[in-house]
């Protein structure tokens, strides 16, 4: 029988195995890293926004403050008593008591000459019609300048406004410290590198950046500024050194400044990039233990299915022996039974034809001769062989017309003694030592007794012809015995120490008309019909020998299921 | 004394013509039918003691034949001829009334010894019967007497 291919198979079940496992497990994993990192990237987005919006309002505030403190004094006072070296010393003090960023307090006439002047540096008298910020202040009233460092290397601003009176105008002007807004800018910490700055129109520090970037310096990377007033715009973008960063920026609306809030990517993503992470290994090691089940589970389905097969063709094997076992002894029977006709045809002829001579001689027709012996010992002959053949016929009958067993329960530990008891002599006279081994616990079976007794009889007899080849008669040993296996049946079992069976012969003595025994002794039918016997009571009859050693037949029958 | 009439059935012509001739050289009387239905026939017009009746035979078998006889001649002894070694086919004969079987290929000697078995019994059955008979015409008078004391 061809071995059944089980690589289709395998691969097919590994394939399955894998791939469906494997593909929900990527589906789950790809779902949820997409709606993860969807929904975590705008909400770093809408933190970073919402930074930006918070303190573009703070810096808002604090400019248009400072502007209507000014727009107070300018509104407050005459241009006489801003002049006034002394109310102008107490105006910048009541200032100062509102908001500690102002530095300074001056006063300008419409010719742009610093009338008066009140803080820390010697300006007064000073002329400053040709400056830009007195001409833009000159034509719009009011002016705010970038941050600059003034002689003590601090970083202020100035602002300045106009007031016309009739015909007059004048304008005051105030240094403001930037360290206020300074501090509310980079007081902004988001994760490790989230930072904020703000820009000029220029590109222009206007407050340090915490990861470089000072004073006054260019800011190195061009930014994409929303257009003005115009709400907040957010991007992602490598700077110069390479590095991505998330980027929200927004003009003041107080001054053409930007406010810039960043942070490394990296950084603002990185629940992200450890969902990342975790989810690859999660997909390595669930991939892993997928394919790791998948070949292991495999295996064990092949293995299993690999010896399901294995027993099914045992299985149909001993079928298509026990079926060609029944199919000979049917043709068997039937031909042994055409025989016996003609055999009895010619043992009547026979007969008469010993009688006709019988007759012959006592009329003295025939004198005693050398032929007529011959003649006689040719016809006894004649006899013998006739005999011979019925005997053989009458075995195959047996053999082939086992007929249906009667069934009933046969107690072993009283059966076995009776039928052994029947070859007692026979062993005796052939100097065999018989004995029985039958344990206390023996079941009863369910057979036939007479063909359980054929059987044993069988089995007893071969043992002994084994024997006598061997020992002659002396240094037999015949061992019967029987008991209850581990699986709850019981086995019957008759050792010798003959001369046993060779390897080759094992498998061939069930086998009808096989025999070892010389021609005329042996029909070669007794095992294969305890072969059938034992098959018919639901049992098996196994052989174990070793050539020159001995042999032991087995018999194992289910045990009777009447207690 | 009575010499015992035979009759052997079976299909093989050869072996009835040569056991006949071999069972007339035993003295014996002996006739021959080669089916079932030729044995009852026989039967019917001549006193057999002993039949040795095939199991197997086309037609009529050897079963059926045994029944009929045993049915419409109880008394005739029946002794089967079997080419079957099995004890099966000899019970159902048994039970049918066969006196005993034999088995194919069958010595004369045997079965000569078989038939003179089963003469005997059938005289002693006759024996039994005859004294059943005496006695019962031997009574009649005791009777009479008994009746009239």
């Amino acid at each position: 029988m061809k071995k059944f291919n089980y690589l289709h198979l395998k691969r097919t079940i590994l394939t399955s195995m894998i791939l469906i496992p494997l593909a929900t497990l990527v589906l789950i994993l790809g779902f949820g890293y997409y709606f993860f990192t969807t929904s975590l990237q705008s909400s770093t987005i809408e933190t970073v926004k919402r930074i930006v919006a918070d303190h573009r309002q703070m810096i808002d505030a604090f400019l248009t403050n400072r502007k209507a403190n000014l727009d107070f004094v300018l509104n407050s006072y005459r241009f006489e008593d801003l002049t006034d070296p002394g109310e102008l010393g107490g105006i910048l003090s009541r200032l100062q008591k509102e908001s500690s960023a102002f530095v300074d307090l001056g006063v300008f006439n419409s010719d742009g000459i610093h009338v008066n002047y009140q803080g820390p540096y010697k300006l007064a008298g000073r002329d400053y019609a040709g400056s830009p910020w007195f001409k833009e202040v000159m034509q719009k009233g009011e002016y705010i300048s970038d941050v600059f460092l003034g002689y003590r290397r601090i970083p202020h601003f100035v602002i300045a406004l106009k007031r016309e009176n009739g015909e007059k105008s004048w304008i005051i002007r105030s240094t403001i410290d930037t360290r206020i807004f300074n501090d509310l800018v980079e007081k902004v910490r988001i994760g490790k590198t989230g930072e904020a700055y703000i820009l000029n129109a220029e590109g222009i520090f206007q407050t340090e950046r915490r990861s470089g970037g000072s004073l006054m310096q260019r800011d190195s990377e061009t930014i994409l500024k929303p257009p003005l007033h115009d709400g907040i715009k957010t991007f992602i973008k490598k700077d110069t050194t390479g590095d991505s960063h998330l980027y929200a920026t927004t003009w003041l609306e107080g001054k053409n400044w930007l406010l810039v809030v960043r942070q490394a990517k990296e950084d603002a993503f990185k629940a992200l990039y450890t969902a990342s992470y975790v989810i690859a290994f999660i997909t390595l090691a669930g991939g892993a233990g997928i394919i790791g089940l998948a070949l292991v589970l495999t295996g064990r389905i092949i293995r299993r299915m690999e010896r399901m097969d294995t027993e099914k063709e045992a299985l149909s094997s001993q079928l298509i022996r026990a079926s060609r076992l029944a199919e000979v002894g049917e043709m068997a029977t039937g031909f042994a039974h055409e025989i016996n006709n003609p055999l009895q045809i010619m043992k009547s002829e026979e007969t008469l034809m010993d009688v006709l001579l019988t007759e012959l001689k006592e009329k003295g027709e025939l004198q005693p001769s050398e032929t007529l012996s011959e003649l006689e010992d040719s016809m006894a002959q004649i006899d013998l062989q006739i005999n011979r053949c019925a005997q053989i016929t009458q075995a195959i009958l047996k053999f082939g017309r086992q007929g249906d067993p009667v069934f009933q329960k046969v107690n072993l530990r009283e059966f076995i003694p009776e039928v052994t008891a029947m070859v007692k002599n026979k062993a005796n006279v052939h100097g065999i030592h018989l004995s029985q081994e039958i344990e206390e616990n023996t079941p009863a079976v369910h057979g036939d007794p007479g063909q359980l007794q054929q059987v044993l009889l069988n089995l007893y007899n071969n043992a002994m012809d084994a024997i006598l080849s061997r020992h002659g008669v002396e240094g037999g040993t015949l061992v019967v015995g029987a008991g209850l296996r581990e699986d709850g049946k019981v086995a019957i079992f008759v050792r010798d120490n003959g001369s046993g069976i060779s390897a080759e012969n094992q498998k061939k003595i069930f086998s009808p008309f096989f025999t070892t025994k010389p021609v005329g002794k042996g029909t070669g039918l007794g095992l294969s019909v305890c072969y059938g016997i034992i098959g018919k009571m639901g049992g098996i009859i196994e052989v174990d020998s070793e050539k020159d050693f001995g042999t032991t037949f087995t018999i194992v029958l289910p045990a009777s299921a009447q207690a | 004394m009575e010499t015992m009439k035979l009759m052997l059935v079976d299909d093989e012509e050869r072996f009835l013509a040569t056991t006949k001739k071999l069972l007339l050289k035993k003295g014996l009387e002996v006739m021959t039918a080669t089916s079932g239905a030729e044995a009852l026939d026989i039967l019917r017009t001549h006193n057999i003691h002993v039949v040795i009746l095939d199991v197997k035979m086309p037609g009529m078998d050897g079963i059926e034949t045994l029944r009929e006889i045993k049915r419409a001649h109880p008394l005739v002894e029946v002794i089967m001829l079997t080419g079957h070694a099995t004890v099966e086919s000899a019970i159902d004969g048994l039970k049918s009334g066969a006196m005993d079987y034999l088995m194919k290929p069958a010595d004369v000697e045997d079965l000569i010894s078989k038939a003179e078995e089963a003469f005997e019994k059938r005289q002693r059955i006759e024996e039994r019967i005859r004294m059943a008979q005496t006695r019962k015409t031997m009574k009649r008078p005791r009777e009479i007497l008994k009746e009239t004391a």
